[in-house]
């Protein structure tokens, strides 16, 4: 019995590329490229659940102009996310400093009273 | 600077985002949120999840059978895997997303159809699964004649479709235009083939233990 059968049960770990999955969905390989993707397709539920989804899209230019924007999207989100961190962050510097200069402020007036009543 | 020299350096500057993102290529998902763990630094996430996107816009597509939703939906799990991350480490991240996402999803169709429940079976529920195989318990032999005996048990059309599909590598159109069979059901007679062949070895293989 062939030796292949044994891919059967094997989980590819070979990951789709972008490119490779829309030149799929657009017919534009060969049956030998085509039925490589395929292994794929069955050697993981999240590949297969994608390619049925992405098949529903009917105009398929549409699928990168949308992963374009959703990646643009996600990139902003996260920079949002790492200047909010840096303000608060610089906030709470903004304290620490107001919170030092006050105790200095105070440890020199104390200073300056014991002067004072010393020198009374 | 001569002007074909200012419009090629204008060119790399535009295409900056792409080659930065092809660095990162060769650099698995795991060592990422090791340096995102590491560093606690997005960029990280970033360049990870928009690995992604477009297999997460397919799910979302698939679920929700809308592209103004499923879109919105993408961005959805990008939050909560976001969110999800700075919380707690993820061990396999790519059936991780997968099962965020199709959590996400179900999610909505339940809010959509208000409280008539989505039937949550089995395989909605079962998480993509992890790269280990039958295969580490048994020689090669054994599990030879285990697949062939459990071969010869899948039905006629099941049996023609995994045949021709792993061992004579041919595409689900060239199987399609052999058979008469329709894509689609080319597609489910290869993939309930691959269960059940997993079921049976599974089974083989504990009666000879």
């Amino acid at each position: 019995m062939n030796k292949d059968l044994l891919n059967i049960l094997s989980n590819s770990s070979k990951d789709i590329g972008n490119q490779q999955l829309m030149d799929y969905l657009a017919g534009k390989l060969s049956e030998e490229e085509k039925h490589e993707v395929e292994m794929q397709l069955t050697a993981s539920d999240f590949v297969s659940d994608a390619v049925e989804g992405l098949e529903n899209i009917s105009n398929k230019q549409e699928i990168n102009v949308f992963v374009k924007q959703l990646n643009s999207d996600l990139h902003k989100k996260l920079s949002q996310k790492k200047t909010r961190k840096q303000k608060r962050k610089l906030l709470q510097q903004r304290w620490v400093f107001a919170a030092i200069i006050l105790i200095l402020a105070l440890v020199i007036a104390t200073l300056l009273m014991i002067v004072k009543y010393q020198q009374l | 600077m001569t002007i074909c020299e200012i419009f090629s350096y204008l060119h790399l500057l535009v295409e900056n985002k792409t080659v930065k993102e092809d660095r990162y290529q060769h650099i698995s998902d795991n060592t990422l949120l090791e340096r995102f763990y590491t560093d606690n630094d997005n960029q990280w996430l970033g360049i990870l999840l928009q690995r992604y996107t477009m297999l997460l816009l397919g799910v979302c597509m698939k679920y929700l059978k809308n592209e103004d939703d499923a879109r919105d939906g993408v961005q959805q799990v990008f939050l909560k895997a976001i969110a999800a991350l700075h919380k707690y480490k993820v061990a396999y991240f790519k059936s991780w997303i997968y099962m965020v996402a199709k959590n996400h999803c179900l999610m909505k169709l339940r809010d959509r159809h208000g409280k008539s429940p989505v039937t949550l079976n089995e395989q909605t529920l079962v998480v993509e699964d992890e790269p280990v195989s039958v295969e580490a318990h048994l020689d090669k032999d054994r599990m030879l004649d285990a697949m062939t005996i459990a071969i010869e048990d899948l039905s006629a059309e099941q049996k023609q479709c995994v045949t021709l599909f792993y061992l004579e590598m041919q595409s689900y159109n060239q199987i399609a235009q052999v058979t008469g069979f329709s894509m689609m059901q080319v597609k489910s007679y290869i993939q309930n083939g691959k269960r059940n062949l997993k079921i049976a070895v599974g089974q083989i293989v504990k009666e000879n233990e």
